[in-house]
């Protein structure tokens, strides 16, 4: 049970390495929190057309809020 | 972490907000309000789940950056990936990596811009349409909401959906670009103007509304008019008018021969027209009438495959340009195929495509100028052909093969190779096989089928000339027809059935439209090489057949031999033999009878050793007997020719031949009669010695006698030597040389007509003839003349001797009684009295005679031919008509070598 556990651990592990290695590769800008978060939302079935808007929309919207504070400061 | 974790979405959603942004949960409220409603409203995907596509297109992006290594490594990791069972959702994750992905290369744009935008103050934009950024001023207000982001950093306008496609998610219809007019009632919502991400999308701001509001087309706010000055970047991007993406589609419609929305076919001006009541940019509308030149130039082109394909007696020829003008536009279509799939990916997926590859119609000018170029020769084509087929189709298209342009070149070329294949297909068939088939008429080789065998060589076939294509020449054509008619003469004239490769090593026929490519490359070469050894091969072989099997030289020579009077044993002898029987009139002659004497003088003479071919065909031909004719006039040699042979000696050769050999019979015959004359004169002139009365008019006689041998003498050896003989040499000299049988039958005819022109038997020395005519007649007359005075001179001797003989036998000297002598005296004494009738019975005929000699010599002179007046030099070699003839000595001193002036 544990050595099954295990390997699925190291399994999900692996997974994630090639993911960030991919993401890593397509410039993305996630980092490993962040893919692993969308990486859930798709498996339980986010549409990811939608999922990359957000985070597009979410991007700018950090951006243009530091960028204000980065002027007035 | 057994497995992934099992939160529920909205929790993750919130922890990636608050992972991204970096704020605190409480932060991000609004964007996580924002979040999971645009999660929610589509929740399910436009596009297709293929994984295999979206690493494809992984794939594509790496390699367009050129990190072919990175695209190597993605394969390489995407395979592990496959082969872990961890994610259930593979594609799903993948086309989120996809979807967020960026070039390194750009300058993250959107960064910069928004620096310099957010300078300034943000709430001037609230209520305006904000996407797109058409006016300089707006610019800033532009990128104050967050969609005309992307846009920002796009080098063209091109899809502008992008900016749209944020908000609304994948309905990615061009109508969407106008979507963003639904901001305007929009953007007046009452958001909170600190939200730089002003989504002031409301609730209500669906896909439907917004095609809705598209649908109506709303003024554009008070600054649009102004918006006139397009940064060049940014083209198209009007959203009250209609847009580029739009103007794309038509003509990508347009460019098929399809009206389009807005870009329709105007009849009476044949021509594409923007419709009036778009509202378009000037340049936009330029550069759109410059693309649907290509949908003008495809339809023409299209027009006319389209009614060539239904007719049906257009022919291979035809048909087969109308094929390759339809594969050309098979590659046409495969080209459009490929823009508009490009318009397809670029709407599925308006977010990820760099725009700097979307389609816009400054990129459709630069990309299809080739394919117009093509199209406008085609076009030209097809103008220049219409109407035309076979041969002169070819024709037609080869001659726009002659240009400097080295596409318009390669592709006229590869049309032609196409369309003449067919006309090499003939060719072939025609040269190798002798088969003609040709149901459209557009070989130039034509075949009359009326005409029976025995015309075959002369008039079956002819030559097309308006078929004839122009890269091949007249002689080559000549050559062609040539070939084909010997194979047709052999197999059906001949009946030699030898197929058709015995006689020319078949080469490889034009098979394929490679080869006919190839063979067109080396018109002069290869092609000319292929004609001349099927030519030399053909004729050779058909003058073997025609000499081994059908003794066709020495028909030639028996010709000679017999009807030009060649054989002189034999024709003397048949002369001697037939000289009791031609003395009696025409009518009692019997064909039999003179058969049967010409096959005894064959046998008597050298004749017998020739050939027994020949001697079947010699035969005794009676003229048309007219009334007081006699045999002579009536009697004639006749030689059968049948076969293969009557191609050479047709009807009227033969009619020449027979013509020639009158002539030269009678010739013949007057020079037998003045041996005969001469013959008689050398016998009696001892025996009359003894009459001294007489020796007057035997001297006249034999005076004219001498003149009219040294006459004849002339004559025959002029028709013979300068006629016969030269003539002859010639004709066997060409023979020998002939390489085909068209030059045999020339040479043949040549020498007929010299002939006849130099015997006088053509219709302008019609008068010499008559003249030389008269001259035999006196001839005749003085032969029976001389005849009668040495009859009665003869008698009178016989009687003479008989007196004297009585005289002797009585009683010597004495034993004549005085009545006997008285007797005898009275009739020498008669005798003596006829002396003087006959004697101006001969100066009469001399008279004649000589004057008629003249007149000759008088044509002579004035005669076109040269050797007609050497001939006159040779009967008048003493001058001693000249004398005569005051005429004569005018016109020989004078006019010697000079043209003939009226004499």
């Amino acid at each position: 049970m544990a050595s099954a556990a295990n390997a699925n651990l190291n399994a999900v592990r692996e997974t994630m390495d090639v993911l960030l290695e991919i993401s890593r590769l397509l410039n993305t800008g996630l980092d490993m929190e962040s893919l692993s978060i969308c990486v859930r939302l798709c498996e339980q079935g986010i549409n990811p057309e939608a999922l990359s808007a957000v985070i597009k929309e979410l991007r700018k919207a950090s951006e243009t809020l530091k960028a204000p504070e980065n002027c007035t400061n | 972490m057994a497995t992934l974790d099992q939160k529920s979405p909205n929790v993750l959603l919130q922890s990636l907000c608050c992972r991204i942004t970096g704020k605190s949960e409480a932060e991000v409220a609004h964007q996580f309000q924002y979040a999971v409603r645009v999660i929610g409203s589509n929740y399910a995907p436009t596009i297709e789940r293929d994984e295999f596509l979206v690493s494809e297109k992984i794939k594509k992006e790496l390699l367009k950056q050129r990190r072919e290594a990175d695209a190597a490594l993605f394969s390489e990791l995407h395979r592990k990936l496959q082969t872990q069972s961890v994610l259930k959702h593979r594609w799903s994750v993948l086309y989120l990596l996809l979807s967020l992905s960026e070039d390194p290369r750009k300058p993250s744009g959107r960064v910069g811009n928004y620096g310099a935008l957010f300078a300034q103050a943000l709430p001037r934009d609230a209520h305006s349409t904000p996407f797109y950024c058409t006016r300089p001023q707006s610019l800033a207000l532009g990128y104050g909401d967050r969609s005309a982001g992307l846009s920002a950093s796009v080098g063209t306008s091109g899809i502008s959906s992008l900016g749209v496609y944020t908000l609304n998610g994948p309905t990615a219809t061009p109508q969407s670009l106008l979507a963003s007019q639904a901001p305007q009632s929009a953007a007046g919502g009452g958001q909170p103007l600190g939200s730089r991400l002003a989504w002031a999308l409301p609730v209500s701001c669906s896909p439907s509304t917004a095609l809705a509001t598209l649908a109506t087309r709303p003024p554009l706010g008070p600054a649009v008019p102004s918006s006139r000055a397009i940064r060049p970047r940014r083209d198209g991007e009007k959203t009250r008018e209609v847009s580029e993406a739009a103007l794309v589609r038509d003509i990508l419609y347009v460019f098929q021969g399809i009206d389009g929305k807005f870009i329709k076919m105007s009849g009476q001006e044949n021509c594409y027209k923007i419709d009036g009541k778009v509202v378009l940019c000037k340049s936009l509308r330029d550069t759109s009438s410059r693309l649907s030149e290509l949908g003008w130039l495809h339809n023409k082109v299209r027009k006319y495959t389209d009614v060539r394909s239904l007719d049906r007696a257009f022919g291979l020829v035809g048909q087969s340009f109308c094929a390759s003008l339809h594969q050309e536009l098979k590659e046409y279509y495969r080209l459009l195929s490929v823009l508009h799939s490009q318009l397809q990916v670029e709407d599925e997926q308006g977010v990820l495509v760099c725009t700097e590859s979307s389609l816009t119609l400054r990129r459709l000018l630069v990309w299809m100028y080739d394919p117009k170029v093509r199209l406008k020769t085609l076009a030209a084509l097809v103008d220049f052909c219409q109407g035309r087929k076979g041969g002169e189709l070819a024709s037609a298209v080869h001659s726009y093969g002659k240009t400097g342009d080295p596409q318009m070149r390669a592709l006229v070329q590869h049309i032609l190779s196409l369309v003449s294949h067919p006309i090499l297909n003939f060719l072939y068939r025609w040269i190798y096989d002798g088969e003609l088939e040709d149901t459209y008429h557009e070989f130039f080789v034509a075949s009359d089928p009326n005409v029976k065998t025995d015309r075959l060589w002369h008039d079956k076939y002819s030559l097309r000339k308006s078929m004839i294509p122009s890269f091949i020449t007249m002689d080559q054509a000549r050559k062609v027809l040539l070939i084909g008619k010997s194979i047709n003469f052999l197999h059906q004239v001949c009946h030699d059935r030898t197929p058709p490769c015995k006689i020319t090593p078949a080469s490889t026929s034009a098979d394929t439209p490679k080869d006919a490519a190839e063979l067109l490359s080396d018109l002069e070469g290869a092609f000319q090489e292929k004609i001349d050894a099927a030519y030399f091969d053909t004729s050779k072989y058909l003058l073997d057949v025609l000499n081994r099997n059908y003794l066709l030289l020495e028909h030639l020579q028996a010709m000679r031999r017999y009807l030009l009077l060649g054989q002189g044993d034999f024709i003397r002898h048949l002369m001697d033999l037939l000289k009791p029987e031609l003395v009696r009139p025409a009518t009692t002659l019997y064909q039999h009878n003179l058969t049967g004497i010409l096959e005894t003088a064959v046998r008597a003479t050298n004749a017998q050793y020739d050939n027994a071919e020949i001697l079947k065909r010699l035969d005794v031909r009676l003229l048309e007997v007219s009334p007081g004719d006699t045999g002579w006039d009536v009697f004639s040699l006749d030689y059968h020719v049948d076969g293969p042979i009557a191609t050479v000696f047709t009807r009227e050769c033969m009619g020449h031949y027979l013509r020639v050999f009158n002539f030269l019979w009678r010739a013949k015959r007057m020079e037998y009669t003045l041996t005969d004359i001469w013959k008689g004169q050398m016998c009696n002139a001892k025996l009359l010695k003894t009459m001294p009365e007489l020796s007057g008019v035997l001297h006249q006689c034999h005076i004219l006698a001498s003149e009219m041998v040294h006459f004849i003498h002339q004559m025959q050896y002029y028709i013979t030597f300068e006629v016969l003989e030269c003539s002859w040499d010639e004709l066997w000299n060409r023979v020998q040389q002939a390489q085909d049988l068209d030059h045999i039958i020339a040479a043949h005819d040549i020498f007929l007509d010299s002939v006849i022109s130099r015997c006088l038997l053509d219709n302008n020395s019609r008068s010499l003839l008559n003249q030389l005519r008269a001259i035999f007649d006196q001839i005749i007359e003085f032969q029976s003349a001389q005849d009668s005075l040495y009859r009665s001179a003869l008698e009178e001797l016989a009687l003479r001797l008989q007196f004297e003989e009585k005289k002797e036998e009585k009683t010597g000297q004495w034993g004549v009684t005085a009545e006997q002598e008285a007797e005898e005296k009275r009739r020498i004494q008669e005798f003596q009295d006829t002396i003087p009738k006959m004697r101006s019975q001969l100066r009469i005929l001399t008279h004649f005679y000589q004057s008629i000699v003249q007149q000759f010599l008088v044509l002579l002179m004035t005669s076109t031919d040269e050797s007609l007046r050497f001939l006159s030099f040779r009967l008048d070699f003493n001058e001693h008509y000249k004398a005569r003839e005051p005429r004569l000595r005018a016109s020989l001193g004078t006019n010697r070598g000079r043209r003939p002036s009226g004499i």
